[in-house]
């Protein structure tokens, strides 16, 4: 079966196409538009799936979309009333935004791919994220948790799932929680209290907890309380989200919190104000590990399981996945490279798949590189119209080459096979450093990235070697293979590893398997032949505002426009001459 | 873009504007710091403005090299000529002053360069794609002036609809919110199947 999966019109969208129960391409809208966080119907995305598939849309058996729009409607409809007649500003807005084209999707899909509507179905949204968790995850038997801001009403489900020795997929959600009680947005509306955009800061709130201390814990908890049966409930007194478009909190909040942060001004930590917001950032991310340590832990004594899947936008905060897994007593937790809205797409498409038409499982690749590869040659051309030189690697001699040039200090910008699907560059879109002093840090965000001093960088390791750098419970290694989990670095190593340590000694390790991006793999060997680390420090290849990188013109673009040294595209490596390239820009301009 | 002299032109422009953003960027924080004023967003009117206005809905990847040019020199022509006014009446604020005053002088470089390469990527046609690059700018501006009003008569109609037929639902809606119960809601397994309908 051809199974097409969309996700749209709220942030990231994406889509994934699914042939014979394998995925065969995904990518976000992002990527291919240059706007990140592409919301818009993702049709750059849709085409080049079916393009690289070399099918039309009307070979595909079956479009699902990620969410019910209509039962998303009638939740924003009904919040809106029970916000009467708070919510004038917020209806209008919210009205123009549905019936202008949000409720539409069957329409659109129908009108933009020719598909008929027949063909077309929808799943839940947290099935989709369950469904993207659970049937991607190399394992059996596991419980589900999916957590995020809000889907139609759901918020956050529990459940299970079961792949059987015939072939058949089961996913049971057992229960949910509904709007407006939400984890994902608990964390927003302290992300949006402290001065950053809501759905793109929550990971710049996750780093700068580390630099405060969390003695604000007990006026978290005035704000989010546990039920008799073991969930928890907002208190909406403090919270503006579900009738305001002004705000995510209210008054209270404000009188509880003191002022919020102007996205406008830097956050000094030397300041008392700078010291506040950190607190407060330590304490509600305490508190949403808590919670989520509590479920977690429900749910494995329910269910008497060993694996836990986990989906939905808050397991992208990589602090609390790994103490969910050191307390919740859960073995191994997986976590899909894509768990945000972007992954639905995928999981949608598997969902159907599996448990509509009830396709055989076949055991879905475990690797995240499901998007357009690049291209070295037109790398070559680019560099040499411009008068850079290049060079052709030979494989093992040119990662040595580029071991050596690291181990010098240069920063290599990486372009290597697939692009990723997900937010996180693994290995094929990476900029790449030495992660020993904490000035290359400080250098990649002064010149290179544009952000801010507290944000961290992570490291990436070999399997064999993770043990040796990091401090990593049973059932690490797995959360680590997409950056899903953060991890102590040995108190030894932390000196060597500046670049990649945070303030409370932690890092958001990578651990690289050889099959998953052997190049990266050998490169980072060739590096540790040369320092006696073999660890080095992996970041997004893209720079601040911008999605990370796809083709070798938008790769060659930001090494262009940043500090980056050495820009590689597979086997085709190209120097910047600083000098000379500044000359140059200055005779054009 | 094909042409590399092009490309390395539109790489320094890039440059450039990188560069402006910074220097806006600088002094807007300085004469905020001196100026602290409402945090919340006020209503702009940004859709009226001129100047390089349009960029945010231009697909560059679909236009060709001569009319993308085209509408860079339309552009750069217009911002130039709005920073030259906003440059006479800042009179008394120096520092401000002296931002648009460096800016405005890129702003001519690139209303010239974009000239000269429009008339090296399509020599003869420059004025012809001129005139199109014209009448797109003035559809484009009839388009955010129609989205604006249609907005407006929107806002009214819902705000109307909103006072006049919304307060029995939103009782009945708040009574309802008050029977709730807090915590888990059980999942029935028949009410989960995939379907073709949105709702």
């Amino acid at each position: 079966m051809r199974i097409l999966g969309i996700s749209a019109h709220y942030h990231d969208s994406a889509a994934a196409l699914l042939v014979d129960g394998l995925p065969v391409a995904a990518v976000q809208e992002e990527r291919l538009s240059r706007r990140k966080n592409d919301a818009a119907f993702p049709l750059a995305a849709i085409e080049w799936c079916l393009e690289q598939a070399g099918l039309d849309p009307d070979d595909l058996d079956c479009v699902v979309f990620y969410e019910r729009p209509g039962l998303k409607f009638d939740r924003i409809l009904t919040t809106l009333l029970r916000s009467f007649p708070h919510s004038r500003r917020a209806y209008a807005k919210a009205m123009k935004n549905m019936l202008g084209e949000k409720l539409w999707v069957k329409g659109i899909i129908s009108s933009q791919l020719g598909v008929p509507s027949r063909k077309i179905l929808f799943t839940e949204h947290h099935q989709s994220h369950a469904a993207a968790a659970f049937i991607a995850a190399p394992c059996e038997r596991a419980a589900i948790l999916t957590a995020d801001g809000v889907g139609e009403w759901a918020t956050l489900t529990v459940g299970e799932g079961m792949k059987r020795s015939d072939g058949s997929v089961a996913i049971k959600l057992l229960r949910e929680l509904r709007f407006p009680h939400s984890l994902g947005l608990f964390y927003s509306t302290f992300t949006a209290y402290l001065g950053f955009a809501i759905n793109e800061g929550e990971y710049k709130v996750m780093g700068l907890a580390a630099y405060g201390m969390p003695n604000r814990v007990d006026d978290v908890r005035k704000l989010i309380s546990r039920t008799e049966d073991r969930a928890f409930a907002l208190d909406l007194s403090y919270f503006d989200f579900h009738g305001s478009v002004e705000s995510s909190y209210s008054r209270r909040f404000t009188e509880l919190f003191g002022p919020p942060r102007s996205p406008y001004e830097p956050i000094d930590l030397g300041t008392f104000e700078g010291r506040r917001f950190a607190d407060i950032a330590a304490s509600a991310q305490r508190v949403l590990e808590d919670i989520l340590v509590d479920l977690a832990g429900d749910l494995q004594r329910e269910t008497g399981l060993t694996d836990l899947c986990l989906g939905g936008g808050v397991a992208l905060n990589g602090v609390a996945n790994a103490r969910v897994l050191r307390e919740s007593g859960f073995d191994r937790i997986f976590v899909p490279p894509a768990p945000g809205d972007a992954g639905c797409a995928l999981g949608a498409a598997l969902y159907a798949d599996r448990l509509h038409f009830g396709q055989p499982h076949r055991a879905v690749p475990d690797h995240p590189f499901w998007g357009p590869k690049v291209d070295p040659s037109k790398l070559a051309r680019l560099a040499g119209e411009d008068g850079l030189s290049n060079e052709v690697m030979e494989d093992d001699h040119g990662l040595d080459m580029l071991a050596g040039e690291l181990a010098d200090g240069r920063i290599i910008g990486w372009m290597d096979g697939a692009l990723e699907f997900g937010p996180r560059a693994l290995g094929n879109r990476s900029i790449l450093a030495a992660p020993h002093d904490a000035a290359m840090r400080d250098r990649l965000n002064r010149d290179i990235k544009y952000r801010e001093e507290f944000r961290p960088f992570a490291p990436v390791v070999a399997r064999e070697n993770a043990d040796r750098f990091f401090i990593l419970p049973p059932g690490g290694e797995r959360l680590a293979r997409f950056m899903s989990g953060v991890f102590p670095i040995r108190p030894e190593w932390r000196e060597r590893l500046a670049a990649v340590t945070h303030v409370d000694g932690t890092a958001r390790v990578q651990i690289l398997d050889e099959e998953m991006a052997p190049r990266l793999r050998n490169l980072i060997e060739a590096y540790g032949r040369r320092t006696g680390v073999p660890v080095l420090l992996n970041t997004s290849f893209n720079l601040a505002g911008e999605p990370i990188v796809n083709g070798a013109a938008e790769g060659y673009s930001t090494f262009r426009r940043s500090g980056i040294d050495i820009l590689v595209a597979a086997n085709i490596c190209v120097r910047k001459r600083h000098r000379a390239h500044q000359v140059q820009l200055e005779d054009v301009a | 873009m094909d042409d590399p002299v092009l490309r390395r032109r539109f790489h320094a422009h890039a440059h450039d504007e990188a560069r402006h953003a910074a220097l806006f960027r600088a002094r807007g924080l300085a004469l905020r710091s001196q100026f602290p004023g409402d945090e919340r967003d006020v209503i702009t009117a940004e859709w009226l403005a001129p100047g390089e206005r349009g960029l945010d809905d231009l697909r560059v990847e679909d236009e060709d090299a001569a009319s993308l040019l085209a509408f860079i020199h339309l552009s750069e022509s217009a911002a130039a000529r709005d920073f030259g006014q906003y440059r006479e009446v800042l009179d008394n604020d120096p520092l401000t002053r002296a931002v648009f005053d460096r800016i405005l002088r890129d702003e001519e470089f690139h209303m010239h360069y974009s000239l000269a390469e429009l008339e090296r990527a399509a020599p003869g046609r420059a004025k012809y794609l001129l005139w199109k690059a014209r009448i797109r700018r003035l559809w484009k501006a009839y388009m955010r002036l129609a989205t604006a009003l249609a907005g407006l008569m929107a806002g009214i109609v819902l705000t109307l609809q909103y006072y006049l037929l919304l307060p029995p639902f939103a009782l009945l809606a708040k009574h309802a919110a008050r029977r709730e119960p807090r915590g888990w809601t059980i999942i029935g397994s028949a009410e989960r199947a995939t379907r073709n309908g949105q709702y």
